[in-house]
This record gives C-alpha cells, structure tokens and sequence, in this order.
C-alpha cells in the first residue's frame, strides 16, 4: 500500500493503482472520455489530465494510465490543469459539436462556445470522437482484430478492412457496445437480406435471452460462440454480473428423481416442406412455411412485424396454402386441426397490414370450434378469395418487360370445375403436424403404444383419453393427436387432475393379480424379460435373476406360460394352489 | 597489391544520385586504358558530408578535393593528374570568385572545423569491407570491452563519458543502459534507431553508408553490457544504399564472427536483426517504433513504464539512435576521458551537467555549403554557419537559424553565438533534435517556415491523441489563416494558447514539441507576425497573399519591350497592355500567386 496526496486527501492505495481509480477512491472526480472499465486505459483524450508534483517539478500526465508510487503528490484541479482540459474540450467541441457526450463534457467544464473552427466538423449527433475503444476491444478482448484505425493525423478515422464486412467479424457487437456516440450500430443482416430461409431462430450474441417470450426470460450463455470458453479471452461478463450469477465451467448434468407418476407432453413437429419439391420450399424464394411466416409476423421478429419479399418489396397478392402433408394419401392421411384456423389468422393480418390479394386454398374449411365459423364468414367479408381446391404445383414465373419475378399457384378449383394458375407474390404453406422424431424412443422408454398414425395411444378414446396402457403414464398434448391450444389445455388440466387424485389418495390401490419370480429357480435366461408386454421384467444384475416390476405388472400370466424353468407363477395361482382349488372342487 | 594512388569517390546517397558511380566507372576505364589500373585505386566511400558540391572525389595520399565532377570531366581529368601530374584547378574547391582554389579536402573551411568522432571514417574506408573498417581500428573498442572490461565496467566508462542520446532527447546514455541493466529479465533488447524522419537531416543515414560497423559495434558492446542477446535495427526503407549496406556488414560482421555465438571467444553471444520502416515519421518515436516492430501500427504509448523495463515485447528495451550507438566503440576505446574533453559543462557529478563529444549536423538552407558537419558541442551557431558554412548565400543577411528538424525552434540572429550545446538550445526553446539546422535570410518568413513545419507535423501526427491530432491540424489552420491575411491578433493568443497545451498534454514528444516553431517564432519575430495581422503585410515578401503586384512602368517599356510574358504566365487575365508599351495589373482581378513576379526576365515586377 501506497500513501498518495489527491488535492490534499490523502488516499491509502495499492501501488501502481492508476491516479483514477485514487481519485475515485477519495471521491474526486476527473473527466474523461475514452476511458473504459473493460479495457486497458488507452490514454487519447487526455481529459484526464492532472498535475503530478514531485519535488520542486510539475508534469502533467495523464491520471487514467499514470501508476501512483509513494509519496506522490496530485493536483487535479489546478489552473494549469483546467486550462488543459478547456482547450482540449473546446478543440473536440468544434469538431464534434452535436455528439451528447461531448456536449455534456463541454457543459460540464463551463465551455459553451469553441473559439476554433474546425474544417473537419462532423455534425452528426453520432459522430465517431476517435476514442478507440471500438479498435481496443475488438483487439484485445475479443482478440478479432477486425476494426482498425486507418490513416493519419486529422484523417485519422475507425475503418475495417478494405471497407467491407469482416470473415474475421464474429459479429459480438463488443464495438458498439463501447461506443460512447453510438456511431456504432447492430445492423440485422437478415432484414437487408429478406431471406426467410437464411433466418436463424437460435441466439446471435454469446449471451442472449432465447426469444423475447422465452419463459424463464433469463439470458444463456452459447458455448460455441462465447469467445471465453472458445479462446479464454474476455470473461467481461462475469466482471460486471454483480450477482455473480455467471460461470463458464457449469456444465450440463443429468438428475434422477424418483416419481411416481409421470406425464407426458412431448409434443409435434411439423412436416419437413423440403419433402414436397412441387411447393418449391427452400428452392423458391417468397416460399415460406407458416412457421417462418409467423416469425416474419412477430414485432420482435427480423422484420420487426413487416410483412415483406425477399427483396424488401410489399408483396401485391398472398396466396396460403392448406393440407400440406395432411390428408394426403403420400404424408399423412389424418388432419392436422389447426392450420384452416391459423390460415385464416394470416389471411386477416395479411389483409390488415398490407393491401395484398389473398387466395386460400382449402379442401375443406374446417371452422369447427368456438367463434371460429363466425371468424372465417368475417374473413369472407373483408375478401379474401378462397379457393377449394389442392394446389398441384408452385412456378417461378420468368421475368416478363422488367416486371418483378412473380410465383404461379396451380390448382384445380373444383368449385367452378377449371384448371387456374394465380399470380402471387409469396406463398405460405401450412404443413402438416407430426409426431415428434423420438415418438418412437419414448414409447420404448414407457412402454407406450403408438395408433397407425404414430401418435401416442390412450387408453380409450372417450373413457380414457389421458392415461396409457401403462399405468402410472398419461399423455396430453400434440403427442396424442394434432389439437389446438384450448384442447392441449383441456387436455393437460384432464391429465393433472388424474394425477393429482392419485397423490392425494397417497397410495395406490393395485390387482392383486401379479406374477411372482422365484429366485431360487430362475436360471437368468432372460426369456421373460422382452415377453412382457408392459416391460415390467427386468435383470437383477447382481444376482443374475429376473425380478418383476409388481407397480407395472397387470397379471397377465405370459411369463408364467413362457418360463422353462417354472420359476415364474401367477400370486395366489401357483400350480399346486390351483391344482388344490381344483382339487377341492372337485371332491364331493 | 599496393598502389601508389587511390581515389576515393563519394558514394553516399547525394553523390550516387549525382552519378558519381558512373563517374568510378569512367574513371576505371580510362585509368585502365591509360595502364594505370595497377597504381591507382578506385575506392567508392561513404558520404562526405559536402553534398552540395557533389560528386566529390578526394585523391588520397595527397588529399586533393575535386569536386562537382561530371562524366566528360574523367578524361581530362587522369590526362592531367595522373600522367601529367598536374591536379587540376577547374574542378577544385574554390570558396569565392575572387580567391584561388583550394587543393587539399582538409584546408577547406567546411572541413577545417570539424571533429570526427561518428563520422571518423566517412570518406577513407570503403563501407562495404569490413577489412578496412578493422584496419582502422575497427572493432577493437569491442575487444577491449570483452576481454578487458565487466559489463558494470562498460556502463562506467559510458557514464563517465557523459554521452547523451542524440536522437533528440539528450537523455544520459550511461543512466538508460545503467537502469536497462538493473532491471531482472533474461529476454532483453537493444534497438538502433535508425527511422530518421525529419526532413533535410540524413545523419543517422551518412553513417550507416559511410560507417555501417561503427553502428555494430557499439550495439555489440551495449548489449554485452546490459547483457542482451538480441538487436534491432529499425532503419527507413526509403534509404536503400543505407540499407544494403548495413545488410552487408550484418552478414561480414557473422562470417568473422563478430555477430553469433561465443564472439571474442567468450560466452557473450549478440544478432542483429533489420527491421524496414514504411516511412511514418512517427516511428521514430521509441515506443512507436517498438509498436511496429511488434507488428501493431506504429502509435506510441505513454512512458509512464520506461522502455528500459517494459519496452518491445514487454521485455527490457535499450533503444539508441545511430549516432549514439556509433560514438560507443571510440568512447571504450579511448576512454571516457578523451571524450569529456570535447565539449560543454561538468559531467562528473551529474550526468545532466553537460553535453560531451560532437554532435553531427545537416546544414541546408540559404547557406553557401550545405551538408553534413561535425562539429564539437560548444561550438558557437555563428561559427557553424559563417565558418563552415561559408555564410549566407549572394551576400544576403541572415534572419534566424532553425535547429532540430519540424519539432525544433527558431534561433534569432542576435543569439547566433550561442553554444550549440542539448541545454542552451532547449533554453532559448529549441532543441537539438537529431541535428537539423536550417538557416533562413531576409527573404525567408518566420510565419510561413512555421506553417511549413506544422503542415509537416500535423499530417505526420499519428492521430491518437486528441492534442495533436486536432491541436496541430488547428495550429496549422490559424497559420494558414495568417499567411493569406485572415489572421487577427486574437489568433496570435489563441496561437500562444494551444502550444502551450499541445506541449503539455500530447501523448509523445511528437506532439510535445510540435509547436516548438510557433512558440519561438512569436517569441523572437513577433513584429513579423504583427504585421502579418495588423498591416497584412509579410515583411519578406514570402506570403504572396498579402503581396501587391504592380509592374514598373518604365522598365517595362524600356527594358522589356512589353515583352507580354507575364500576360502568357498569369492564370486570372489581370495582366494588360499594348505590346512594346508598358503592362498593368488589374488589382480587382489579381489573386497574388506570383507567377509574373517569377516569370519576368526584367524584374519590372515589384512587390509592395
């Protein structure tokens, strides 16, 4: 520790603790300007100056960067000291007269007027000052190298290289974030390029909060792109997470809790389009699937909520496509419930943001539910055209006197029996719904079964529609059928409540019809344990035997017939208690 | 072989661009045609320094100076001297139209005067033998150090010397290899400056091509006594002989084992690498040039950590200038003592008491021989410039002599007997820089040679602090502003104010000396300035904007025959006149470039 005189307080430091950080702990404010607390102090504007007294010789230096020794003596607001900082104040006033920071500086050291005249002004209110922190962060802590300074002298100016975007940009947005001026800005290179299908869902920055209605809205850390696990630089983050909540090592684990009961939720995709080659998705541009087109649609989305062609340009007519993979004797034959209904949602945005055409193609509109027929006649009167028919093929229609390349709709619309090709500008497709890719390892995992349509079956349709064959699993949601929000809700509240009235018995009532496992005959041939139906058999590893799941076992006496050893019997109908039974019966 | 003659031709950078190779190749052949070829030696050295009369040939034993030589000259010339005998007359020195040549290179009063410690052997040996350079006692200073004397030993005798850096700061050599020394660190470096920016100095260049091993040497014994293995020399690329040469002794100097492993067959191992600099003026700067030989743009940082303990690569850095490293090898070889002989004030206590030994200068301007000179510090300005110099030019007075290069001030005439010396030039508020000295005459304006200068150090700043990037673009633009009569005397103020703090709050000694001629033009030649704001009148008659053209009449007639010159030559049609009658100058459409005043053959044209 260090004794060092600020302006007559004496302040205890650490050595080689700059005159900044001293003065802030004596609570003496010095100006500056380029400083920054995330990196090293670059020392340019020289705001900061002060006077250090050592002996009989003064010496202006700079407070940000200057390490204090022992003794020394600092004077931050003497004459010699303010003349500095006004003239320097008033040579970046006049060059930078509308900049808020600089402005705000001015004020704050009384100068309302430069006395110079700088040919090189720069009146933009976000003017770039020079104070390098964009160039320093990107160098040393994101260890990019990607902005330079270019030029010298009054040329001197922030460029990147050969005045183009950066392969070496990882696109961090450190710089603007350092940026006192905001000169700086994030620009979406999504919505300069209007493509849907190069639109990325998942986060840009290393750290960022999923999508704005992510629940919990907390931020998350992307380990392939945060430069700390990648190259163990930065690490700022953590500095300035008071809370402390950040840490790199976490890693991700695996946690077994013991449940009694368990419901399943998990959920649908929708179809692969690429999968249909007719409709063009992925090929042509301005083909969108609803997914993508509700994304264009969200106010936080890439187009902030504007509705627009890959071009930028207003399309002049939409045309929404219905049954795509549903009831389709090639995809999937059942109907996937909830596109007629979110068609006709875009239909009305559509028609409400833009002045497009619309053209729904339907098979059959499917307007089943609650406000729903009274939604779709409404639709009718703001004029959209519906359509019944299948589309059959969607065409990129060639250029044509340097008019905008348009797409063609083909369908057949059996309404008035003709062939039509309709002109659009952008098409959405409403795939079909699917049972999620690993349907097929959950089942495994709870023995569940699956209807020919590879969602999850319930016990019975209409006594049953939540519990499964298995007892103790339930089912809700989409990975039961295709079903919109009001009936998942229904659903899963059915789902809970079953649940709940288990818990609140607190034990469970079970058939006391269960097959039993003799260890001391069974030879561990493993036999019974695929036979059983409702995977209630397992290997006792240790002990080289089968055991019977007693909770899962329904008594259905298959591993009893199959067992070679007899070691398997039915509880209270071993061999010789029936054989007794009949016995007893049969004596007189 | 021995000869019985050689010629030594001047091969510095002035007299190659004056074809003095072609005149060594002329003189080969006709020494050969003539069966000379074996008495008669043709030696191509290193700059002599009197590059104004170049090319220079010295004809040695007998040290007769031909200068001015051309091609055509040759054959006359071996007819003459080497067969007849008779040196001759027409292509000597000759100092005035009244006074008969002078023969010999050392009764010449550009050479009479000087000390060569730096440049001692330009002109003898041939920088491109190392043989010559240790038949002049070439690296034996080394040899001395290594087996006779401690590292600790080396850095007293240097101290003891009072050597002070002479790339511009003057700081106390012995203290900085001293500091250097103490600092813990395996990894340690010297660096020989060799970025010499400032315009119209080429001293560090001379004796790289005169001299390039003396530079070896004494980095080789710095860095035996500050105990570092590597070296740097960061040298312009814009000096290509310099650099070819020093490139040649780097690569004798490890043939003899001078530069490698176990020199001197000690354990004491040294390599020199070059570094080539792209030309920024800023890298001279020692932590810019550090910065670019690391690889970063060349900006400098602040000292607050002397390079001596975090320099390049972080490591601890002795960066010397040329000139410095090369006066090293004669100060261990003759002693400290020797060298404290030479020179102003008491080094013994205080480090600082005093400047030892030469200083090389670059004289150029309105004096009769410009060039290179080295002259021992103490020396008078008066003596330098009307000794050595010769005076000014066609008899006219002189008006101020600037020292130090773009950063330095101006030196009024009634102090010209000051002893050029680091501390009385910083006194009078100039500096010694790296040896620039331009003398001006009546003709020269203060204000417009101060403009020039800040023109050249604002776009030579680097741009990184704020007090020089915007503080000099301003500086420059007031003066500007002066020169073109917008200035008022508010702006001379204002002038005063921002070199203050230019030279108080800029980031290096680039910007914290840059307004050195500003600050010292107002304080010697102030009525200059005045007259600029107030009257707008330039007293020089050198800012044309605040010249008025008139044609006198009568010579116009009389001599010139209204010969319509000036008509052809002026851009804005201001110039009328009926031929063989006297011309006038319309005022109103007159914008002052000059361009009848320089093209009248009759001087007709007058300035008021």
């Amino acid at each position: 520790m260090v004794t060092v005189n600020i302006d007559g307080k004496k302040v205890e430091v650490l050595e080689d603790t700059t005159i900044l950080k001293a003065a802030e702990l004596a609570g003496i404010w010095i100006p500056t300007m380029c400083f920054s607390e995330l990196l090293e102090p670059y020392g340019v504007c020289r705001l900061c100056s002060v006077e250090v007294i050592r002996g009989k010789r003064s010496r202006i230096v700079t407070a940000c960067n200057y390490p204090v020794r022992e003794g020394l003596t600092v004077r931050t607001n003497s004459e010699k000291v303010k003349w500095i900082r006004k003239l320097i104040m008033e040579l970046m006033y006049s060059r930078w007269p509308n900049v808020p920071v600089v402005k705000e500086m001015a004020v704050a050291l009384g100068i309302t007027e430069s006395r110079f005249k700088s040919l090189e002004i720069d009146e933009a209110e976000d003017a770039c000052i020079l104070c390098g922190n964009c160039v320093n962060i990107c160098r040393d802590v994101v260890k990019a190298s990607v902005l330079a300074f270019e030029g010298i002298g009054i040329e001197r100016k922030v460029v990147l290289p050969f005045n183009e975007k950066s392969d070496a940009c990882i696109n961090c947005g450190a710089c603007a974030y350092v940026c006192p001026t905001g000169h700086i800005k994030i620009k979406s290179l999504e919505y300069e390029r209007g493509a849907l299908k190069d639109w990325h869902l998942g986060p840009k920055t290393a750290i960022s909060i999923p999508t704005l209605q992510a629940v919990p809205r907390v931020p998350v850390i992307d380990k392939e792109a945060c430069i700390k696990m990648q190259t163990e630089g930065c690490g700022i983050c953590s500095t300035f997470c008071e809370p402390g909540a950040i840490k790199y090592d976490m890693q991700d684990e695996e946690i077994e809790i013991e449940v009694g009961q368990i419901l399943i939720t998990s959920g649908f995709q929708v179809m692969d389009l690429r999968q249909m080659p007719q409709y063009g998705y992925g090929r042509l541009d301005n083909v969108y699937s609803s997914l993508d087109f509700e994304h264009m649609l969200n106010s936080t989305g890439p187009t902030n909520g504007t509705i627009m062609c890959k071009d930028g340009s207003e399309p002049r007519a939409v045309a929404i496509v219905h049954c795509i993979g549903s009831r389709d004797e090639n995809y999937h034959k059942y109907c996937s419930r909830v596109c007629c209904m979110y068609a006709l949602k875009f239909a009305h945005l559509v028609k409400d943001r833009t002045p497009a055409e619309v053209y729904q193609f339907y098979i059959d509109m499917r307007a089943f539910g609650k406000g729903y027929e009274e939604f779709y006649k409404r639709l009718l009167d703001e004029g959209v055209n519906m359509i019944r028919g299948k589309v059959a093929e969607i065409t990129e229609a060639s250029q044509v006197n340097g008019n905008k390349p348009y797409l063609l709709v083909k369908c057949e619309d059996t309404l008035i029996g003709k062939f039509r090709e309709i002109p659009v500008d952008m098409v959405i497709l409403c795939p079909a719904i699917e049972p999620s890719a690993d349907a097929e390892k959950i089942k495994k995992i709870f023995s569940i079964s699956q209807s020919p349509d590879k969602f999850f079956l319930e016990r019975h349709p209409k006594l049953d529609p939540v519990s499964t064959m298995t007892e103790g699993i339930f089912i809700a949601g989409c990975a039961q059928g295709p079903k919109d929000i009001p009936d998942s809700v229904a659903q899963a509240s059915a789902a809970a409540a079953r649940i709940l009235s288990l818990i609140s018995v607190g034990e469970v009532a079970v058939d006391p019809i269960k097959a039993n496992v003799v260890q001391e005959y069974c030879s561990g041939c493993k036999i019974c344990n695929n036979l059983c139906p409702y995977s209630a058999i397992t290997f006792l590893e240790d002990k080289k035997v089968s055991d019977i799941n007693e909770m899962l076992c329904k008594g259905c006496g298959t591993c009893v017939a199959a067992c070679p050893a007899s070691a398997i019997s039915g509880k209270g109908f071993t061999d010789i208690q029936i054989l007794a039974e009949l016995e007893g019966l049969l004596t007189p | 072989m021995a000869y019985i003659t050689y010629l030594m031709v001047c091969a510095g950078t002035g007299c190659v661009a004056n074809q003095s190779m072609k005149i060594k190749e002329t003189l080969i052949k006709e020494l050969d045609k003539r069966g000379l070829s074996n008495e008669v030696s043709v030696v191509t050295t290193g700059c002599n320094g009197f590059c104004g009369v170049g090319p220079i040939m010295v004809v040695q034993p007998d040290g007769i100076f031909y200068q001015l030589l051309k091609a055509s000259d040759i054959p006359y010339l071996v007819d003459e001297h080497f067969i007849k005998g008779r040196p001759v007359k027409k292509l000597m020195y000759i100092p005035d139209a009244k006074k008969p040549p002078i023969p010999k290179m050392s009764d010449i009063d550009f050479f009479k005067k000087q000390v060569l410690i730096a440049l001692r052997n330009r002109g003898l040996i041939d920088p491109e033998k190392i043989e010559e350079y240790i038949a002049r006692e070439g690296y034996s200073g080394l040899a001395k150090a290594l087996t006779e004397l401690k590292p600790d030993e080396v850095i007293t005798e240097i101290k003891k010397s009072g050597l002070r850096g002479r790339g511009g700061g003057g700081f106390p050599t012995g203290i900085k290899w001293e500091t250097m020394k103490k600092v813990p660190g395996d990894k340690r470096y010297v660096i020989c400056n060799a970025d010499e920016g400032d315009p119209g100095a080429f001293m560090d260049r001379s004796i790289i091509e005169s001299d390039p091993h003396s530079v070896i040497e004494g980095m080789l014994i710095g860095a035996y006594a500050m105990g570092s293995s590597d070296g740097y020399v960061y040298i312009r690329n814009e000096y290509p002989i310099a650099l070819e040469r020093l490139l040649k002794a780097i690569g004798q100097a490890r043939e003899y084992g001078l530069l490698g492993d176990n020199i001197f067959g000690t354990d004491f191992k040294f390599d020199i690498r070059v570094i080539r600099g792209a030309g920024a003026f800023v890298c001279g700067e020692s932590t810019a040039l550090m910065a670019s030989i690391e690889g970063s743009p060349g900006e400098p940082r602040a000292k607050y950590v002397h390079t001596v303990e975090k320099g390049l690569f972080d490591c601890p850095t002795c960066l010397n200038n040329v000139e410095t490293w090369a006066n090293v090898p004669q100060i261990i070889m003759k002693g400290a003592d020797w060298f404290t002989n030479i020179g102003t004030g008491d080094v013994t206590h205080d480090p600082w008491g005093g400047s030892k030994g030469t200083k090389v200068f670059s004289l150029t301007g309105k004096v009769v021989n410009t060039g290179l000179v080295e002259v021992p510090m103490g020396i008078s300005l008066r003596e330098i410039i009307f000794d050595i110099g010769g005076g000014i030019k066609d008899g006219k007075k002189i008006k101020t002599v600037q020292t130090g290069g773009p950063s330095g001030g101006f030196i009024p005439e009634s102090m010209l007997d000051l002893p050029v010396d680091f501390d009385e030039l910083t006194k009078v508020g100039s500096m010694m820089g790296s040896g620039g000295m331009i003398v001006a005459d009546e003709d020269n304006c203060v204000v417009d040679m101060a403009k020039y200068f800040l023109n050249f150090t604002q776009e030579e700043s680097c741009g990184k602090c704020v007090p020089c990037r915007e503080g000099t673009k301003r500086m420059y633009d007031i003066l500007e502003n002066i020169t073109v009569g917008k200035g008022t005397e508010e702006d001379l103020a204002l002038l005063e104010d921002l070199s203050g703090m230019v030279v108080e709050s800029s980031l290096c000694a680039l910007g914290g000396s840059a307004p050195n001629p500003v600050i010292t033009s107002l304080k010697y030649f102030r009525n200059e300035y005045l007259a600029h704001v107030r009257d707008k009148k330039c007293p020089a008659k050198a800012c044309r904007q605040l010249n008025t053209y008139i044609i006198d009449e009568e010579i116009c007639a009389t001599l010139g025959h209204g010969c319509d010159v000036c008509t052809k030559s002026c851009p804005d049609y201001a110039i009328y006149g009926e031929p063989k009658k006297a011309h006038h100058i319309d005022q109103l459409k007159c914008h002052k470039c000059g361009a009848c005043f320089d093209a009248c053959n009759f001087k007709a044209i007058k300035i008021e």
